[in-house]
């Protein structure tokens, strides 16, 4: 068979209790890929989300990471959670939170190794963070924190990343520096961003699928105005129109050229 | 004034009630801290008042069946254990509202203890004064009482260590600690099992009631003063013994109800900590201004 895709999914349908949220979605991530999947709030990413990392059994359909169920396939995967998710005021360092990082690599032992801490310190040089590990967490900006979960994701060495709207709540000028810092980090490993910001995303990602309930998938990185139409219904107009529709397709080309 | 304290530290009740202030503080300041950061001082507060009934069902045991050996202790353990097994376990977290089990456990718990005490005969059986039961009375403890406080703190102590990293991850991200493959469900419940002990640990201390006191305010206290777990956990343990000490000797010295003095020796200081803190704070803003 060669090489296995990093993510595949067919036939995909989850949800809570009755109520489907996702239906029938196919996707192939492949190895190296800069992944990025938009839809509006409420579309089912984070559903999907869940289903990748084995926190929510699929009702139809199969999901493999790299071959694998996402209960052990998820080993693979460094997850970023949205920003707003964790406890702020929680008593603990920059340093410790990237150290729980390792918790998937070595497993219940009651204390973390040199070889953990090395590691650790490893990824915040990565993240360009290793000045503030001694930081409490609270201390830091909305960039600066972005980074520290990416460490804490990277520690693990993992294959693919996978970040959930890792801009919310931070500045502009950060989410570019963010984004090509995503960038660079894609040279060696696989990218899947999760997000509602269709304007940031198609500049940076390799491919691109819109999710609404259904999955829209294009070959080529190009988010096309039928995609956007499908997934997103009618605000089209009001998201698409015009320039920003027209400044994708262009854009596109001339990365080619 | 020395003299007399040396004097008073003779008094085996005088001992026990130190060594039993000490076992309350190392096991309010670790446990406490988890509390705090995890935000279930009102959980832990279902679990603590639910030890009430276990406590009349162990005097009602030895009335009813003679079972002396059945120690109040004892039955408050048992009916923790319960609690926090019910309020950990999955199955009801996903059913019935957290808040609800503990307003369900919480009267329940205190009702049954009521009614077990009510039923007992009390010329037949000792049965301590229930508002002692409610609110503690350190100088009232058994050299028994020790031997099952100590088996707790040990217990509390060694699990701790074993499984601190995983602790420190649940407390903090429950959802990471899922994909990083912490058993999440059975860590909460083991959790809880720990509040549960510790509840035990601190009944005879400050009583059923002001358990919640203990197990909050020394470590929302030092949680004011450090960034870090475990010098927040070491912070409440020295906090937990400089005002269960002050406070015992201050209700000896006044005739005061000791598990209310401690409590209120313990919220002054939080209050003045509180102070203390928003005050340098803005000393050092106008400095950097």
């Amino acid at each position: 068979m060669g090489t296995k895709s990093a993510i595949e999914i067919t036939g995909l349908t989850a949800g809570y209790g009755k109520e489907l949220v996702i239906q029938d979605v196919n996707l192939c991530v492949e190895d190296g890929d800069f992944f990025g999947i938009i839809g509006p709030n409420g579309g089912g990413k984070t559903t999907l989300l869940k289903v990748m990392l084995g926190l929510l059994k699929p009702m139809k359909g199969d999901i493999r990471i790299y071959g694998e169920s996402p209960e052990t396939g998820r080993r693979y995967i460094g997850y970023v959670p949205q920003y707003a998710e964790y406890d702020k005021v929680y008593p603990i360092s920059v340093r410790d939170v990237v150290l729980m990082g390792r918790r998937s690599v070595r497993g219940p032992s009651p204390w973390y190794s040199n070889e953990d801490k090395k590691a650790a310190m490893n990824a915040l040089e990565t993240v360009k963070m290793k000045d503030f590990k001694d930081r409490h967490i609270s201390m830091l900006s909305g960039g600066q924190r972005q980074r520290v979960f990416v460490a804490r994701a990277l520690v693990s060495q993992p294959r693919i990343l996978l970040l959930d709207e890792p801009t919310a709540s931070v500045d502009q000028t950060m989410q570019e520096n963010l984004y090509k810092f995503f960038k660079e980090l894609n040279k060696e490993i696989t990218i899947i961003l999760v997000t509602h910001d269709i304007g940031v995303i198609s500049s940076y990602v390799t491919r691109v699928a819109c999710l609404n309930r259904y999955m829209f998938t294009h070959d080529e990185k190009l988010i096309t105005k039928e995609m956007l139409e499908a997934s997103y219904h009618c605000p089209v107009d009001i998201i698409a129109h015009g320039v920003p529709h027209r400044v994708l397709g262009e854009h596109q080309k001339k990365k080619k050229s | 004034m020395v003299g007399e304290l040396v004097e008073l530290l003779q008094l085996p009740f005088i001992q026990r009630m130190f060594i039993a202030g000490f076992l309350a503080s190392i096991s309010c300041g670790i446990i406490g801290s988890y509390v705090v950061v995890k935000r279930i001082v009102f959980v832990s507060g279902g679990i603590a008042h639910a030890t009430f009934g276990g406590i009349g069902f162990a005097y009602y045991l030895q009335f009813m069946l003679g079972w002396m050996w059945f120690d109040p202790l004892v039955g408050a353990l048992i009916f923790a254990l319960i609690a926090a097994i019910i309020l950990g376990s999955p199955l009801m977290r996903n059913r019935i509202r957290e808040d609800s089990t503990i307003g369900v456990l919480w009267v329940v718990g205190m009702a049954l203890g009521i009614l077990f005490i009510h039923a007992v005969d009390r010329s037949k059986i000792l049965v301590q004064d229930p508002v002692s039961i409610l609110f503690g009375n350190i100088l009232l403890i058994k050299l028994q009482d020790l031997y099952l406080m100590v088996g707790l703190v040990i217990a509390i102590i060694f699990i701790t260590i074993l499984l601190y990293k995983d602790l420190q991850i649940l407390t903090f991200d429950e959802e990471f600690a899922r994909i990083a493959g912490v058993n999440v469900n059975a860590m909460n419940i083991l959790l809880l099992v720990l509040v549960a002990f510790t509840t035990v640990v601190l009944i005879k201390v400050v009583g059923v009631v002001l358990v919640i006191a203990m197990l909050t305010i020394p470590a929302a206290i030092s949680g004011l003063f450090t960034h870090n777990l475990k010098m927040m956990m070491i912070l409440a343990v020295f906090v937990g013994v400089i005002t269960t000490f002050g406070g015992s000797l201050l209700s000896l010295n006044y005739d005061f109800p000791p598990g209310a003095t401690i409590v209120i020796l313990m919220g002054c200081v939080f209050v003045v900590s509180l102070l203390g803190k928003s005050i340098n704070q803005r000393i050092c803003l106008v400095k950097t201004e």
